[in-house]
């Protein structure tokens, strides 16, 4: 048994009686259809059509699909052993049409357990830390464990106490369980979901405009005549989207890229007419200023869109646009002083110096004429006709100067005439799947976290536990420490909590056992419990003290919805492993033994079927359909499973008795009649989302950033640290790295280096490197900001919330000119390697004041050779090939 | 077992399968090698051996149908860059494939310069030619038109950048005397379940 790769030069194809599923991959927002084939080990079906499940004579051939070595794997089915095959649906006319797929996807039957493979290390017991040991225990010990420390905890030093750290994307089932537990049954404000330190909105500025950040249907991206992406390169992360939808359609679309590295899907484009903004990282705001200037100055500008659809002052200001309520839209823009009408953004557009062309290219590093090229190209009309302008961002957007960025790209999109019309769509083109129901609203009153003017934000937890506010964590489906800014910081406050707390369990006993955790909390140490698929580092193998097993996709039917809103039910195709079960299980089971009533679902299907009405009148919206499958007398998750891969796109409507999806939001070609039996409509699905239905051009300050970014620049020998996603791999590779295949391509966490940089260094590519800095810059504290301007970094810094940490991260070279000088470029989380490879140890944790958002992608590092790596000189793992090849 | 192999190259060739042979080969390499150099199953002959000793400090694994020699090109007659197409193992469309010679040491490269290599020349993603996709000044074939896999000739063909679930699958080649011999295939050709059943 060996987890190298080998490559297969056969396998078995699915005899014509194997059993046939449709799923969804699990991995990116994009959800691309796969069909999963599985019968018994023993049998076998032959390589003509009438002699294997395909229906096909081998081989098959261009564009007809196949099944790949990688796409089969041996897992468990009622114990026996079986073969599946989990194939991209060569029958899919959405999303992948034609079988379209990914490495991530095109991989995912390796993903899948197999008692003889890579994945054999699954969790398949609860765990005890005993004697320092993990011991198998009961789910009812572990959980009574849980309950009666938790109700202490709770009892004594108030719900903010108890902490949940989960995934918000892994299943509407599971997501409504963790919601109702966290905010209707517990009601704690310490929550945060995996990627942030906070619940609340990612793309505030969208939002804030009337933009729901998943508006856009995949065909609208086709469609346009530009596109610009910033923060992204799809073909990297959201793969589908890319190679299926935006290199197909239109044909003379153009593409315009906000981005520091030449990309594959960059070096297309330029290939096909359009252009790369190489900016320096965190410099989004002045460039998107600075072409919205352009066009203004030019009168390139929708107007007669403008017209009708950007709000005006009065219709701000009255109480006509988001109204004068209290809500996250007031807080973030201190009571509405941020939204204008075009005049007034004129205005304060041609004021800020930071827009004007040559200051702008001089902060951007974009020469001056390519950020006129990029307004030319997104508005200027060409023999009277506007171009079709569309606008997609992603973190490199908004994981910098979160509220500036988002604000300034929703009103450039706006002024382009982007937002509400097939082919002129603002969205995110995202990063995990659509999968969170909430059961109950956050209790965002609880929150410790208060901005000027009595201003509510959801809390950030990290801080919060370094504060040593939390006595018992709950931590599923992340690895939270590795996941977070200024990591091997964070981790050291764990471990003083956890590890080097006096209080640690000798016994399996459930009385002893309580009293010894429970005895740690009081002392003001901190009890941690994670639920996952693998055992992780740090947060399952060294700090947990409870470890309960989940299954996952594949494991359970499920369902969720993807990037451009379409809800596919995701089967059951195998049997989970050892004991392990659904999150939504194990919090049922918890909620029980805690006395919370309405915890008594049967299977997933009733939590799904509970979970739309928690949906209903939102954007993911599927109450019709279960009022529907009710209506039949059937079972919402069968009504789901026949729409196969196609699925439905939310919020479902019904129209003369049929389930009706919808395409996009804010689309002011739909026409919606009158809404029908248990159809919502809301006056998004044909308008922008405020008050007054049109949207709202929100100003961006770039003083709110500037005093930070000045201080994060990097200075002397130090160059910026960026991180991302790279096609080949997926989240923080804890799939990856038990796949051979991929591990071969990726044996080891890599960093991209330009020559200018690597060359006095003295580094080449397949060097080891590492990154290292001792200026790595943490908020302490400052939960309640009182007077107007302390939310600021520099106000904070001299009130004595910032200090300095440390952080490294090991890595192999790739020396490469794809990457702008003064900069590196490394994955965003490499969990194989922690605390060795964790890059974001490297990123400050000081969150945008205004959205309590890490800047991910602004981390600094001093960089220096460490060795040669063994994949330098070999010709079996690793290419240090450019990736940009066209 | 002697079956019907045609080829564009060399007409009709056939192969044995001895399972006695293949046995004591398999005992032979596996106690010479550790468990991360070259592996050779199925339907090996003595050619494997030779095949064996072409690659001696690989750390590379895989399972390899080898097929009793087929001349596809000579040393002196291949020029740099300039790749010779053949069908290989099958005379089959998804059987197109490049003998390149490269330029730099590749791995299961032959030739005195250990530059010469073949490869299969239809994307493992789905299906689609790429033929005249060879960058020389890369060493790569791709990026496929369709949906932009690249591969590393000199990596065995590895996916650089792209989709694939699989690398470029690779023509195995020998070298006797000036002639270059194709002997096997590593990696599952696009299209088929088993590269050595004969095509539907």
């Amino acid at each position: 048994m060996t987890n190298d790769y080998v490559p297969q030069d056969k396998i078995p194809l699915p005899p014509p009686d194997a059993e046939v599923r449709t799923t969804a991959c699990d991995y990116c927002i994009v959800g691309c259809g796969y069909r999963v084939f599985t019968w018994p080990v023993g049998k076998e079906g032959g390589p003509r059509a009438d002699q294997n499940a395909l229906g096909m004579d081998m081989p098959t051939r261009t564009f007809q699909g196949w099944i790949s070595p990688n796409q089969h794997n041996v897992t468990l089915i009622d114990g026996k052993r079986h073969h599946v095959v989990v194939q991209p649906d060569p029958n899919a006319t959405v999303v992948n049409r034609q079988g379209n797929h990914s490495i991530r996807g095109g991989t995912l039957a390796l993903k899948v357990y197999n008692p003889d493979g890579p994945t054999r290390d699954r969790l398949q017991s609860p765990l005890l830390r005993v004697n320092g040991e993990l011991t198998p225990v009961s789910w009812d010990t572990a959980l009574d464990i849980m309950a009666r420390v938790s109700r202490h905890v709770i009892d004594t030093y108030g719900e903010a106490a108890w902490a949940m750290k989960t995934f918000s994307y892994q299943y509407f089932e599971n997501t409504y369980a963790i919601s109702k537990l966290a905010f209707r049954s517990i009601v704690t404000p310490a929550y945060s979901p995996h990627d942030k330190p906070g619940p609340g909105a990612d793309t505030a500025g969208l939002d804030d405009s009337g933009i729901n950040p998943f508006s856009a249907s995949y065909e609208d991206w086709s469609e346009a005549d530009v596109i610009f992406l910033s923060g992204t390169d799809p073909f990297e992360s959201k793969t589908i989207v890319f190679t299926e939808w935006m290199m197909k359609g239109n044909t003379d679309k153009k593409l315009i890229f906000a981005l520091p590295r030449r990309t594959t899907g960059v070096a297309w484009a330029e290939q096909h007419g359009g252009i790369l903004l190489q900016l320096i990282p965190g410099s989004d705001t002045v460039l998107q200023l600075a072409i919205a200037r352009i066009i203004l100055e030019n009168g390139w500008e929708d107007s007669e869109f403008i017209g009708k659809w950007v709000a005006n002052a009065w219709e701000i200001d009255a109480g006509m646009g988001r109204g004068t309520r209290n809500t996250p839209w007031q807080w973030r823009t201190t009571w509405g002083k941020l939204g204008s009408g075009i005049e007034e953004y004129r205005e304060w557009l041609f004021e800020q110096p930071h827009a004007e062309l040559d200051r702008a290219a001089e902060i951007t590093g974009v020469p001056a004429d390519l950020i006129v090229r990029a307004a030319e190209m997104l508005a200027k009309p060409v023999d009277g006709v506007r171009p079709k302008a569309s606008f997609g961002l992603e973190k490199g957007n908004y994981w910098s100067n979160n509220y500036g960025n988002t604000a300034s790209f929703a009103a450039l999109a706006l002024i382009c005439g982007a937002g509400n019309r097939p082919g002129q769509v603002v969205s995110r083109l995202g990063g995990h799947q659509r999968g969170w129901i909430g059961a109950a609203s956050y209790p965002i009153d609880k929150s410790p976290n208060r901005l000027p003017g009595r201003r509510r934000q959801e809390i950030d937890l990290d801080r919060w536990v370094e504060s040593g506010n939390v006595r018992f964590a709950w931590v599923i489906g992340t690895t939270w420490i590795n996941a977070m800014a200024a990591s091997h910081e964070l981790h050291d406050t764990f471990h003083r909590m956890t590890r080097r707390n006096e209080h640690q369990l000798t016994t399996t006993d459930v009385d002893q056992a309580a009293a010894t955790l429970i005895a740690r909390a009081d002392s003001g140490g901190m009890v941690v419990a994670v639920q996952d698929i693998y055992l992780q580092s740090p947060i399952g193998d060294e700090l947990a003290d409870i470890v309960l097993p989940a299954s996952t996709w594949g494991e359970n039917d499920f369902a969720r919805c993807n990037g451009e809103r379409r809800l596919r039910l995701y089967s059951k195709f195998n049997d989970p492993p050892g004991d392990s079960r659904p999150d939504w299980w194990i919090i049922a089971q918890f909620a029980r033994k805690m006395g919370f009533e309405g915890y008594d679902w049967q299977d997933s299907n009733q939590v799904f079927e509970e979970a739309a009405r928690s949906s209903r009148g939102g954007v993911l919206d599927y109450f019709p359909l279960v009022r529907y499958a009710q209506s039949q007398g059937r079972r919402a998750h069968d009504v789901l499973r026949d729409m196969g891969t196609t699925g439905i796109q939310t919020p479902v409507r019904m129209v003369n008795g049929e389930l009706v999806g919808t395409k996009r939001l804010h689309d002011s070609t739909l026409e919606l009649g009158t809404p029908e039996g248990p159809t919502v409509h809301r006056k998004w699905l044909t308008h922008f989302h405020t008050h007054s239905g049109k949207a709202v051009l929100n100003k961006s300050p770039w003083e709110w950033f500037s005093d930070f970014y000045e201080r994060i620049t990097p200075t002397g020998d130090e160059l910026w640290m960026t991180n991302g996603r790279i096609n080949e791999l997926w989240q923080s590779a804890y799939d990856d790295s038990r796949k051979p295949y991929i591990t071969q391509r990726w044996p080891d966490n890599y960093v991209e280096i330009h020559p200018n940089d690597a060359e006095p260094r003295g580094i080449e590519s397949g060097d080891e490197v590492i990154m290292e800095s001792d200026d790595i810059l943490v908020q302490t504290g400052g939960f309640t900001i009182v007077k107007g301007d302390e939310f600021l970094f520099s106000k904070m810094e001299e009130n004595g919330l910032i200090r300095s940490g440390k952080g490294h991260s090991k890595a192999v070279a790739i020396v490469t000119d794809a990457v702008r000088p003064g900069l590196l470029f490394t994955n965003f989380i490499y969990s194989p390697g922690w605390p060795e490879t964790e890059s974001n140890s490297l990123i400050h944790r000081v969150p945008d004041p205004i959205t309590n958002r890490y800047r991910f992608k602004l981390g600094k590092a001093k960089i220096r050779k460490t060795g040669e790596s063994p994949y330098k000189d070999s010709f079996e793992s690793m290419t240090f090939k450019s990736r940009n090849i066209i | 077992m002697s079956q019907e192999n045609p080829t564009s190259a060399g007409g009709p060739i056939e192969w044995t399968e001895n399972p006695a042979e293949c046995d004591a080969l398999s005992e032979l390499l596996e106690h010479r090698m550790s468990r991360r150099r070259f592996l050779f199953i199925g339907a090996a002959t003595v050619a494997t051996v030779t095949l064996a000793n072409l690659i001696p400090d690989t750390l590379f694994q895989a399972e390899v149908a080898a097929y009793e020699g087929v001349k596809i090109g000579s040393i002196q007659d291949l020029a740099l860059a300039q790749p010779q197409e053949f069908r290989y193992p099958w005379d089959d469309a998804n059987c197109i494939s490049y003998l390149i010679k490269l330029g730099v040491p590749a791995g299961g490269g032959v030739g005195p310069d250990k530059d010469i290599v073949a490869f299969n020349a239809i994307c493992p993603h789905m299906g689609f030619p790429l033929l005249g996709q060879f960058k020389s000044e890369h060493q790569v074939m791709g990026p496929c038109p369709s949906h932009l896999s690249t591969y590393d000739l000199t990596r065995h063909g590895m996916v650089v950048a792209g989709h694939a679930t699989e690398g470029l699958p690779q023509v195995m080649l020998e070298t006797r005397g000036d002639d270059i011999y194709a002997v096997g295939v590593m990696g599952l050709i696009y299209g088929f379940s088993n590269n050595e059943a004969a095509p539907v």
